[in-house]
């Protein structure tokens, strides 16, 4: 088991997170105390949302840019692990 | 003999236990190794038609012209101020060529489990433009969670967990000579 690094982590929670918070987290909220359907199914506005969806939208895309920094990071800055291969079949 | 083998009769059904830290808590768990596998596979498989099927069918409709994706539907969403960039011009003709080339190659890369982190990255990475500029000229009138943004998570779980080598060309890869006197390129295959 690997002790994971800074940079892990910030891709693991705060990463996911920010996925999770614009997605989960501001759709709960929005069920709960704001507007949970701001748009018509033809994309007209009907209610205007609690956290608007400009805001929404980055919150998730800050999330996915982590994600891939952390992806970008990785490959510069480390080497793989060598994984042990147990050939069993 | 089973019996003599002192296993159990059948193909062997192995499980392997999982045990790490996530948000500081202990975590174990046993995961079926052979459904593991076939999961990776299967993902693998359905991302990768699903991009080479977009990819080929825009070189069946030749010509492609993105310039109205990039261009008026990119305007005012958040990837907006990068792709717009794209919408005239030789950067206009790269994007023209560049979508459906990648396409092919990501789903390839992804069905023969070729070079398949480096496929599945690209794959996410190209899906974050559809997913934010086609759910944000639709005002998301389907909810933020979007075939397109269940692509990406799937896209980031093959790349994570190495899938092409499930039955896939990584397999052999990752044992040549090449690879490991490069091991970093051991980031880009499965």
């Amino acid at each position: 088991m690997s002790q994971l690094t800074t940079a892990d982590e910030i891709a693991l929670y705060l990463g996911g997170g920010l996925v999770l918070l614009g997605t989960v987290g501001v759709g709960l909220l929005e069920m709960i105390a704001g507007s949970p359907h701001p748009v018509s199914g033809e994309g007209q506005i009907v209610h205007e949302a609690l956290v608007p969806l400009h805001i929404r939208s980055y919150i998730i895309l800050l999330g996915l840019a982590i994600w891939g920094a952390y992806a970008v990071y990785k490959v510069v800055a480390t080497t793989p692990e060598t994984g042990q291969t147990r050939r069993t079949l | 003999m089973c019996e003599a083998a002192a296993r159990p009769c059948g193909k062997r059904h192995m499980t392997s236990n999982i045990q790490t830290q996530l948000l500081g808590r202990n975590v174990s768990f046993a995961v079926s190794e052979v459904w593991l596998a076939y999961w990776l596979l299967f993902m693998r498989l359905i991302v990768g038609w699903w991009l080479l099927h977009a990819g080929l069918d825009k070189f069946l409709a030749w010509p492609f012209d993105a310039s109205w994706f990039v261009g008026n539907a990119a305007q005012g969403t958040s990837v907006g101020p990068l792709v717009t960039m794209f919408s005239d011009g030789v950067l206009l003709t790269f994007t023209n060529i560049a979508v459906p080339v990648g396409q092919v190659l990501i789903g390839l890369g992804l069905v023969l489990g070729a070079l398949t982190r480096l496929a599945a990255f690209f794959g996410g990475f190209m899906m974050v433009f559809f997913y934010f500029i086609n759910g944000e000229t639709g005002g998301w009138s389907h909810g933020v969670v979007t075939g397109e943004l269940l692509g990406i998570v799937i896209l980031a779980a093959i790349a994570t967990l190495g899938a092409g080598r499930v039955l896939g060309i990584d397999a052999i890869l990752v044992d040549t000579p090449f690879v490991e006197r490069h091991p970093k390129l051991r980031y880009f295959i499965g």
